[in-house]
């Protein structure tokens, strides 16, 4: 039996560049593009709770 | 491509073309993974009636997409080196102990003033920019760190614009009145601690030969309580002498912080150095702080680790996923001379001086180099299931192992794949959890 645990959201807007620099978050060696989150989308969520 | 992984009794299906992830019953994982399994007849249909279902879905075997690397000439983030000098003395430094094989020396405003412009003046239409103080000790130039800030925000709101900054610090010059400018400025701050006190001093000494342990942990602590809810990471580094690291990344939750993040040296001093006989060790160390890690969290008393927050469901798009870091292209480092390199890591190094900004040059060669690079670049990766989350790894590394930007580092890979399915696990084991 299969199921399924997480699949991505559909990106609203692609390729706009918003996300911030990989190279900003903790590492400095290990800069990992995945750890990253879509800022259109964390924009919007915080919106959403507002 | 899918990437059939087991975690303990746990049995896990990534799927690259979708970046979905599923779970699984052992049998399904052996069929789907092609080893010789005993299946029924009847499990073999209700397995297959499974993988019908998720192929129709776009959820398995999906086709990887067609995806471009972003053409992006906007320029987003620069890194400040502040200080090409630091106050302690760590053995296993890349930055030469803060002097970056070079002379000792501070970057003055006007050089900082001068980045500030460059980075204004290239960023396009890009509302949002970010700027990272490093070092050496970018505390040893606070007064320009203030006056570049301020400097920064005054333009940027004359154009519309916002800055984001971030300060990598070793916590030594950390005071009340630092702490109060980190917190009121600084989107982010990486202090750097290296877990226990025997592991930390063994490596992190004072200009005089002493560990930094005992005076940074308390000056961290203070800052970390006067932080609040904005970001911050401690960092540490792990060598061949603290393979263990699960214990340092474990002491340092217990000791209260709460965002963490540890990394494998990057150093060719031989008794540092991670090798290839210590992989297994590693990977084992991973799952060590991952069941720790899971643990904890089900008890509400979870922390975050930087390496475990794999995103699958709000994480960048494609495009972001195959065009790398974007250093020497949407990212560069600023020395204190004002030259100009693709990050941090190439520093110094006269090859892959990119321009200055005092003059205002950028070698537009180079940059087309850096902007290229990118997953598709990088054959190795083509049948890795780890592709679209690491973008094909760091171009330094890349370059200082295999003397190549896009030739990936396989020590690096293994670690980062090992580190990729335990965050999968973690966030299995979380949705679960959430499910009841």
């Amino acid at each position: 039996m299969i199921q399924t645990i997480a699949k991505p959201q559909e990106k609203k807007v692609t390729g706009c560049g918003e996300c911030r620099s990989t190279c900003q978050s903790a590492c400095k060696t290990s800069c990992t593009v995945g750890n990253q989150s879509c800022e259109r989308v964390t924009r919007e969520e915080k919106i959403e709770r507002k | 491509m899918v990437h059939v992984f087991t975690y303990h009794d746990k049995f896990y299906i990534y799927d690259t073309g979708s970046g979905s992830l599923h779970t699984c019953d052992e049998k399904t994982a052996g069929y789907l993974s092609g080893a010789p399994v005993s299946i029924s007849d009847e499990e073999l249909k209700a397995t297959l009636a499974d993988i019908e279902g998720l192929k129709a879905a776009g959820l398995l075997y999906a086709e990887e997409p067609a995806a471009y690397p972003m053409k992006s000439s906007e320029v987003k983030a620069l890194c400040l080196h502040v200080s090409h000098d630091c106050n302690l003395r760590c053995k296993y430094c890349f930055a030469d102990e803060g002097a970056y094989h070079s002379v000792r020396e501070t970057m003055s405003f006007e050089v900082s003033k001068a980045a500030i412009d460059f980075l204004l003046k290239n960023s396009g239409n890009r509302k949002v920019l970010e700027v990272d103080f490093f070092g050496g000790e970018p505390l040893m130039n606070l007064d320009v760190v203030k006056r570049t800030v301020y400097y920064a925000k005054e333009e940027a709101a004359k154009l519309g614009k916002k800055f984001l900054f971030t300060t990598t610090t070793n916590g030594l010059l950390l005071d009340d009145e630092t702490i109060q400018f980190f917190n009121e400025e600084m989107e982010n701050v990486v202090l750097s601690l290296d877990g226990r006190k025997e592991v930390h001093d063994a490596v992190r000494k004072t200009v005089n030969g002493k560990g930094s342990f005992d005076v940074v942990i308390e000056k961290i602590k203070k800052f970390v309580r006067a932080r609040g809810d904005k970001h911050y990471y401690v960092r540490g580094t792990f060598t061949a002498k603290n393979l263990d690291f699960s214990k340092d990344v474990l002491f340092l939750a217990d000791e209260g912080f709460d965002s963490l993040s540890m990394e494998p040296v990057v150093t060719d001093i031989p008794e540092l150095q991670i090798k290839e006989e210590h992989l297994a060790q590693i990977e084992q160390e991973y799952e060590t702080l991952c069941d720790e890690y899971v643990k904890r969290e089900a008890e509400g008393k979870g922390f975050n680790f930087f390496h475990f927050n794999v995103d699958l469901e709000g994480g960048p798009c494609l495009q972001k996923r195959v065009s790398a870091c974007g250093a020497g292209n949407e990212y560069f480092s600023v020395v204190p001379n004002g030259d100009i390199y693709p990050c941090h890591q190439f520093a110094g190094d006269s090859k892959w001086r990119m321009g200055s900004v005092l003059e205002g040059t950028l070698n537009a060669e180079l940059r087309k180099q850096f902007a290229e690079s990118c997953l598709f670049t990088r054959k190795k990766c083509g049948d890795c299931f780890a592709k679209f989350i690491c973008s094909g790894g760091c171009n330094a590394n890349n370059y200082h192992y295999n003397g190549d930007i896009n030739t990936p580092y396989e020590m690096t890979c293994a670690m980062m794949k090992k580190r990729i399915e335990c965050a999968m696990h973690v966030l299995a084991e979380r949705k679960n959890r959430e499910k009841k």
